[in-house]
């Protein structure tokens, strides 16, 4: 059953995309159609591995033994993963039924996000390092498709070059990383690597340990790599919503967590991590504060939240962190599809352009405040519980400082989200063509997640149990709902909090009266809005990459016997090797 | 059967092929080089299998190879003629139309 | 053995004379040669089933190819300055077959008896052990029909409508 279930949930979608594209741009409606249906397929195939994931048994193809075996096997992290990219991606596809009537190349459209779907459920269920780095780069190709959708849109095209450049780089990480683990321990194979981890040479294992660093950062736009992602909004906001926020983002906290137990005796690794996700939160959210794009708002608070999920890896909270990354997968998707719907409906992404969108989008208005409170992190949605055990971690296993910065960077959340709900749905109404509600399909897709957002809290227990049973490696020990309940509300630690957050709401409120200390903090404003210098790294990176490839041009010429000279100047090189090596 | 003597006939044959592969402008030159080349392959895949002591195996690989690079020619030629519809010469040169 | 030595020395400058001939018909007539020599060492090699293949494909379908499409393509004057320049060329090729030499060397003496090498028939071989490579041909066949097809098909609508560019 588990081989089929996995087998389904990989290969619907792709499935799916190939009949898509082949049913041709001139029936839309079958497109919609079957797009809808593959993706709900692929959910449903997801949710169903839920249910039998304790069989075991892993869907194998063997390779010979030069790749090893391509297993895909049901544990704890994969199939949760894999159950918000297939769920999550059909309400996002859903979504696109009425987001995107009308648009034209509907094929393409539906065919990447359905590809992207099984890719993103193969990186998280393989247990092979050379197939998660395959998979890997197919997500980064789907979401360079993606973000370039509009590709006569220059910026759109730049968002995109810019998205593959950096995620690029880190990827180099990941192969770095599988060619070692070949070399040193003979496999690829995942449970080889961290029950051997301790056996690689100390120096091999640091470079391991920093190069997967890097290629999780790069690929969840963390410091110092964070200023890709808001130029990824180009994208149309399905996609914004399930690329960029659900699930591609979240391959990198993935990473960290499935190889934290190889490399969490590196010397400051940990330390490291915690760094980097400190770091991330802290920038993003001055960055939220200061944007005026609502779609640029929601992608700097992804930032920040993933910061929060890094942050606890390096503390040693594997499932506080998961536990995080459920709860933002699902607020976050909620806040980019209702944001979606505004967008879709006023025709304009500048919150500056907003107002009082309240009166005719009051069902929009309340899920996009469900999510919002559940990213401000007020009790009893389940963001309130997630980033409390966050913090609970950060602060039993990391320094005091850093778990200052977090707490203070919970309050400026609670800041950014209340002034992004009031600038959009509240305050003084401005000019405006015909606003609608959104549509009936769009409703379909947000009601699910706003009742993800209020409820998931209480599948603690479950998911503990879920991952503490199927992760030998990582020494999480499952408890119930309630004894998580109680460890959250019981500890000072979250009354602080709950303080600091309530100070950042009254801060929007008496934002008239603080006029004095926000004289000097222009300057900040100024410097944060323009990403502290990062975009100028980033934009230097890219445009040596892209320097780099017009110089190397001039090596193909187009002429046939330079091509027959390339081949067999390699023939030369490789006969050398052989009569050398023989 | 001397295997020098066959041995010698393959590393010709290899040689030739491959240098007028470098060296040809003309499109159908090209494609009497492949040829060559393919029956030098062809050769030593005989030969091999003889030596290995597996003459069959051998030799339905050379009828493998003598079929593919049949249609390698065929395919080529009909290549080379729309090329010089299309350009008005078979001269290799004149068919890299990328930007220098 | 001396008159193998004759037939590869014949093969080798039939091969030379089909690379530098001026016209291109007597290119393809130089190849149809090599062809034809080729067999005879297929033969001589024991295994006359592929010579006889390789008379009748190489040596007469290839060659009446090439000189249908010279005919189509038509004859043409073109530089002899090669692109690749030739001590580069020589190089690379030199240094491949040396070390190709190199790495055979051992075989030089052998000599191996043709008719003791016989152990199963060629035909259980060939349409069971290694059935994959007759699918194969089988494959390249329909798409190399497919392939010419395609491209020759398509000059008689736009020839009409363009007049032939």
């Amino acid at each position: 059953m588990v081989p089929i279930l996995i087998a389904l949930i990989i290969g619907l979608p792709w499935l799916g995309a190939l009949l898509v594209w082949l049913a041709g741009d001139r029936r839309p409606g079958l497109q919609h159609g079957l797009a809808a249906g593959f993706a709900a397929a692929a959910g449903a195939a997801a949710l169903a591995l839920l249910l039998v994931y304790r069989q075991g048994g892993s869907l194998t193809f063997a390779m010979g033994p030069a790749f090893g075996e391509f297993s895909f096997a049901p544990d704890g992290l994969g199939i949760f993963l894999s159950i918000i990219a297939a769920v999550v991606g059909a309400l996002a596809v859903v979504f696109s039924v009425d987001y995107m009537r009308g648009s034209p190349q509907l094929g393409r459209y539906y065919a990447m996000v359905l590809f992207f779907i099984g890719a993103m459920a193969g990186l998280v269920l393989t247990t092979n390092l050379l197939l998660m780095f395959f998979f890997w780069e197919i997500t980064a190709l789907c979401s360079y498709a993606l973000i370039s959708f509009y590709n006569d849109d220059p910026k759109a095209v730049a968002g995109g070059m810019k998205a593959l450049i950096m995620t690029q780089l880190g990827g180099v990480g990941l192969l770095l990383g599988a060619a070692l683990s070949y070399a040193y321990l003979g496999s690829f194979d995942l449970a080889v690597f961290l029950a051997q981890a301790g056996g690689l040479p100390a120096d091999v294992l640091q470079v391991l340990a920093f190069g997967f660093l890097a290629a999780a950062a790069a690929k969840s736009a963390q410091f110092p790599f964070q200023t890709w992602l808001p130029d990824a909004m180009e994208a149309p906001t399905p996609v914004s919503a399930l690329i960029h926020a659900a699930t591609m983002v979240n391959a990198g906290v993935y990473l960290l967590a499935r190889f934290y137990p190889a490399f969490a005796g590196v010397p400051y690794w940990r330390e490291s991590v915690m760094l980097v996700g400190v770091l991330s939160a802290l920038l993003a959210a001055m960055m939220a504060l200061v944007a005026v794009d609502l779609k640029r708002v929601l992608a700097y608070s992804t930032v920040s939240q993933l910061g929060y999920m890094v942050y606890a890896v390096g503390a040693g909270g594997v499932f506080a962190s998961q536990f995080h990354l459920l709860s933002h997968s699902l607020f976050k998707a909620l806040l980019f599809l209702a944001a979606g719907a505004v967008i879709h409906s006023l025709g304009t992404r500048d919150m500056r352009e907003m107002g009082d969108v309240r009166r005719v989008m009051p069902i929009t208005r309340t899920v996009f405040v469900i999510g919002a409170a559940a990213l401000a992190g007020l009790p009893f949605l389940n963001g309130f519980w997630s980033k409390e055990l966050v913090l609970e971690a950060g602060l039993k296993h990391g320094p005091l400082w850093m778990y200052a910065a977090m707490l203070f960077t919970a309050g400026l959340t609670a800041l950014y989200t209340f002034r992004c709900v009031w600038m959009v749905f509240y305050g003084p109404p401005k000019e405006r063509q015909h606003a609608h509600e959104a549509g009936r399909w769009m409703r379909a897709a947000l009601y699910p997640l706003a009742f993800g957002a209020l409820t998931t809290w209480l599948l603690a227990g479950p998911f503990s149990t879920l991952l503490g049973e199927t992760l030998p490696f990582h020494e999480i020990h499952p408890e119930p709902t309630q004894a998580f309940l109680i460890e959250v509300l019981a500890a000072p630690a979250t009354w602080l909090a709950l303080g600091v957050v309530a100070l950042g709401l009254l801060a929007w409120q008496l934002r008239a009266h603080l006029a004095l200390i926000s004289e000097p903090l222009q300057d900040l404003g100024r410097l944060a809005g323009a990403s502290f210098g990062f975009e100028a790294l980033n934009r230097l990176i890219v445009r040596s990459v892209q320097s780099a490839a017009e110089d190397l041009r001039g090596l193909q010429t187009g002429l046939l016997n330079w091509n027959i000279l390339g081949i067999v100047a390699a023939l030369v090189i490789v006969l050398l090797v052989a009569a050398l090596g023989a | 059967m001397n295997v020098g003597i066959v041995v010698l006939a393959i590393t010709g044959l290899l040689a030739i092929g491959l240098y007028a592969l470098l060296v040809a402008r003309n499109l159908i030159k090209v494609f009497v080089a492949l040829q060559i080349l393919v029956k030098g392959a062809m050769l030593a895949m005989l030969a091999a299998g003889q030596i290995a002591g597996k003459a069959q195996v051998g030799e339905s690989m050379a009828l493998t190879v003598i079929v593919a690079d049949t249609i390698v020619a065929v395919v080529g030629l009909a290549l080379a003629v729309q090329l010089r519809r299309h350009f008005g010469t078979l001269d290799v040169r004149a068919f890299s139309t990328l930007k220098r | 053995m001396f008159v193998h030595g004759l037939i590869v020395a014949a093969l080798l400058i039939c091969a030379v004379q089909a690379v530098r001939s001026k016209r291109l018909l007597h290119s393809a007539l130089w190849l149809a040669g090599t062809s034809a020599l080729t067999a005879l060492m297929i033969y001589l090699l024991g295994a006359p089933e592929v010579a006889v293949i390789e008379l009748s494909v190489g040596a007469g379908l290839v060659t009446v190819l090439f000189v249908f499409a010279i005919n189509i393509a038509g004859e043409e004057a073109i530089p002899i300055q090669s692109i690749v320049p030739r001590p580069l060329a020589w190089f690379l090729m030199l240094s491949s077959i040396v070390m190709l030499m190199w790495m055979n060397r051992d075989l030089v003496g052998l000599n191996v008896d043709v008719a003791q090498v016989l152990q199963l028939d060629f035909k259980t071989v060939m349409w069971e052990n290694r059935i994959l490579d007759v699918l194969l041909q089988v494959g390249l066949i329909f798409s190399g029909v497919l392939g010419v097809l395609g491209l020759l098909a398509e000059t008689h609508p736009s020839a009409l409508k363009e007049g032939g560019q």
